[in-house]
């Protein structure tokens, strides 16, 4: 209770309930998650069970019975007649199980080089800073795209649609550590040469102690920042490497999936199996990122 | 005054300078994967492939054979032909032609390295008389053989030689499949395999020319929606095909044109008849169920294929139950009807073989080659599933897939089929029959489905004179293959091409694109 209480009287959470948008971004961003947790509660269909998928319903206009069936679909179907409301709810599972895990193996492995690189020195830095920088000059997507062709080459025909959303974390974390590096370095390089530091290094703790346990939760709150950044921009990646087919195979569509499924359409008039994937693509970026920018204000001690 | 007139003809002149000089740009979703005339027999490279090189004979606009590099030909005894060349015939890097460069062709496109070595089962010799005279002999008497290779296109042989592509290449890359060297009314000047390919009027071609066209560029476009902007837009002047989901809508636009016609060819579903195992899914390893018609059966009367044509298909296909469509000569009129949809009876053949609930198998499937190909696969995955068959859907584009079908990388597999000579007997040469290199038999047969009695009644057909015990046999390989299953024909695909409406040209029912019969106005 005392810490309740004491949570609610923080900056932290005045500066929370003070800003309209984080609220609603908040609120956008539980929503969507906690919709795509619960799908298959939630769906009406299941649309990744290809027996219960009836053709039939393929091209159902949103709020309209089909011509054939009578179904009525909220937001229509798409061309295998899947539910476009319940494939926009397990796609968008993908594309936060894919966001989240990437960002999480990309913050894991930024920040253990970065505060590597910061506290090392030397030689050390130099590599793994020389090649974030080299990293840093190609397009994320690019490289993203790089170590996607490179994984389908060496796995198993077989294993390919298995291994296609591991094989897309890895691609999408590995095209973004550099960010989490850099800033740990920087913050590291500041921390090192602080008393606690020192005297920590007196004592005689060693280098790796050090770096966890006192350098770490130090430098952590750029971290938290760029980590819910990131989180904005690898859903997008994710999206956009689906759209360009390398991404989520087509029986397990992600919103990206959805969205080029949707494009093929366009001009023959069933704009809702783009539009509505679209719909939910923008709103959790969109959410995600204002919560980050509120983040990043709210942590800055400079802005309050 | 002067100067306003002077104006007045420059514009003339520029206005009258474009209407003289055409590029002409066109669109499709397949590339042609090789420039090599012998390399592979598809659709996309013989179509293409027709503007560049030419063979002895050629079809009209209503598929019929005239002359081209032969101007005349007759027959010698029962088993052979003889072929007058034309003369004055010059390649596009100027050497003349002549019968060695036919003889060439032949050794070259008969090889065990060529995909068309089918289309020379029945000659057994070939032989130069003169410098303008050929004899191609047959092993029986073959009344349709200049009928059966329009599309075997003659290269020259000093050019093959000089540049160490002597034999075709199918999968790696030789000089043959990057550079182009015929007599046709085009020349290829620049090919940048899946980007642009830049084809320019041959100055020397023999015959005489009704296009305006100085410069045409091909493009392949993969995303329908991109190529119907792009048609559009202007940025091409005509696309092939157009997505039918988009045929209604582009026809009520201004500017483009829509072009329809049936297609020759079939979309079928092949199976791994041969093979001991299933190679993908969760069932990899165990025995094949596919090798039991039954099995086969049992996917037949589960496939929907009019649910596929009303949505997927927009109503514009037309379902099949042979290999080849209603407008080809020797078609089956007794074997018209498709297995009736029945997932009660397909489970029920499942159990009979053995397979009650079901296996887990390989779908294989290209993305961009037929209409809406791998929207009809997932379509065709769900209808499986529905009598416990787990299809995994693995669809790639065709430059990758038929690599994978000649490495039998398959359990069940999607394939369209035209027959280059719009005769039944085609689909059971390259289909049906087993697979024989020494005979070049069967090329196309991947799942190697193989019947004794088809193999039996093929030479008949092809040496039959008589159409009615010509069309028994026909009919009678036919029911062979409806009752084996070997294949599970769907449809047949329809044409749709989109052009721009200053454009005039000529849709031949093979889906083949005539550039020469091509006029931009």
């Amino acid at each position: 209770m005392e810490a309740l209480s004491r949570a609610w009287r923080s900056d932290f959470s005045w500066s929370f309930r003070h800003s309209p948008v984080a609220i609603i971004s908040l609120g956008v961003v539980l929503l969507l998650v906690l919709s795509a947790l619960l799908a298959p509660w939630v769906a009406p269909h299941n649309p990744f069970d290809p027996a219960s998928l009836n053709l039939m319903n393929g091209f159902t206009r949103p709020m309209e019975p089909n011509a054939f069936t009578q179904e009525i679909f909220w937001l229509g179907t798409d061309d295998q007649g899947r539910d476009v409301f319940s494939t926009i709810l397990y796609g968008m599972r993908i594309s936060l199980f894919v966001g989240f895990t990437a960002v999480l193996f990309a913050l894991i492995l930024g920040v253990t080089l970065g505060l590597i690189a910061g506290y090392a020195g030397g030689w050390t830095e130099t590599t793994i800073m020389r090649v974030a920088d080299v990293q840093l000059t190609f397009p994320a997507i690019l490289v993203a795209m790089l170590i996607f062709g490179i994984a389908k080459g060496i796995t198993p025909v077989d294993m390919r649609d298995e291994m296609a959303i591991w094989v897309l974390i890895i691609a999408i974390g590995l095209s973004d550590w550099v960010q989490f590096a850099r800033v740990v370095r920087g913050a590291t390089l500041v921390e090192k040469n602080k008393e606690y530091v020192q005297a920590a290094r007196l004592i005689g703790r060693k280098p790796g102690a050090i770096m966890l346990r006192h350098i770490l939760p130090n430098v952590m709150s750029p971290v938290l920042v760029i980590a819910t950044i990131s989180l904005a921009l690898a859903i997008i990646a994710e999206a956009t490497l689906s759209f360009l087919g390398v991404g989520a195979p087509p029986t397990q569509p992600s919103l990206g999936t959805l969205i080029r499924i949707g494009q093929g359409y366009l001009f023959s008039g069933e704009w809702w199996i783009i539009l509505f994937p679209a719909i939910t693509l923008l709103a959790l970026a969109l959410s995600v990122n204002l919560l980050g920018d509120w983040l990043r204000d709210a942590l800055n001690p400079k802005l309050r | 005054m002067l100067s306003r007139t002077a104006l007045a003809m420059l514009t003339a002149a520029m206005l009258s300078g474009t209407a003289a000089a055409e590029t002409f740009r066109w669109s499709s979703d397949t590339d042609p994967q090789t420039m090599d005339p012998h390399a592979v027999n598809s659709a996309p490279v013989l179509g293409f492939l027709n503007n560049v090189y030419e063979g002895l004979v050629r079809r009209d606009k209503g598929m019929a054979v005239e002359g081209a590099l032969a101007e005349r030909w007759e027959p010698i005894g029962k088993d052979g032909w003889r072929f007058h060349l034309r003369k004055g015939v010059t390649f596009h890097d100027g050497s003349k032609f002549n019968a060695e460069d036919v003889l060439f062709s032949y050794q070259r496109a008969s090889s065990e390295a060529a995909d068309t070595a089918s289309w020379f089962a029945p000659v057994s010799e070939v032989k130069i008389v003169d410098d303008h005279t050929i004899d191609f002999l047959t092993t029986a008497p073959n009344p349709i053989f200049p009928d059966s290779i329009a599309n075997f296109m003659i290269l020259d042989k000093g050019w093959a030689e000089d540049n160490n592509a002597a034999l075709p290449s199918k999968e790696e890359e030789n000089f043959a499949t990057l550079n182009a060297n015929g007599t046709g009314a085009f020349k290829l000047v620049e090919r940048q395999p899946g980007l642009k390919t830049v084809l320019e009027p041959h100055g020397g071609w023999w015959g005489t020319v009704e296009h305006n066209i100085t410069r045409a560029e091909f493009t392949p476009i993969q995303n329908p929606a991109t190529a119907v902007a792009a048609l559009l837009s202007g940025d091409v002047d005509m696309i092939n095909p157009v997505p039918v989901q988009d045929a209604a809508k582009l026809k009520q636009r201004d500017a483009v044109t829509v072009i329809e016609g049936i297609e020759a060819r079939v979309i079928m579903l092949g199976f791994a008849h041969a093979a001991e195992t299933l190679k993908y899914g969760a069932d990899a390893g165990k025995p094949n169920p596919f090798r039991d018609a039954r099995v086969r059966k049992a996917v037949a009367h589960s496939v929907n294929v009019d649910a596929i044509l009303q949505t997927i298909m927009r109503g514009s296909a037309t379902a099949e139950s042979q290999l080849i469509s209603p407008a080809m000569r020797g078609y089956s009129k007794d074997l018209s009807s498709r297995p009736a949809v029945d997932v009660g009876k397909a489970r029920a053949l499942l159990a009979e073989a053995g397979y009650a609930d079901g296996f887990s198998f390989g779908l294989k499937c290209p993305n961009d080659r037929y209409l809406n190909d791998e929207s009809v696969c997932q379509a065709v995955v769900s209808m499986l599933a529905k009598i416990g068959l787990k299809a995994e859907l693995d669809a790639m584009p065709v430059r990758n897939y038929w690599p994978e079908l000649r490495a039998d990388n398959f359990d069940m597999y999607l394939l369209g089929w035209s027959p280059g000579t719009f005769d039944a007997e085609h689909p059971i040469r390259f289909l049906a029959h087993t697979p024989n290199k020494e005979k070049k038999l069967g090329s196309w047969n991947f799942g190697d489905f193989s019947n004794s009695r088809v193999d039996e009644l093929l030479p008949q057909i092809q040496s039959e004179i008589d159409d009615s015990k010509r069309q028994a046999m026909l009919d009678e390989s036919a029911k062979i293959l409806q009752d084996e299953m070997a294949y599970v024909p769907l449809y047949v695909q329809p044409l749709i091409w989109g052009t721009r409406d200053n454009v005039d040209l000529t849709q031949r029912p093979d889906n083949f694109f005539i550039l020469r019969w091509t006029t931009v106005k």
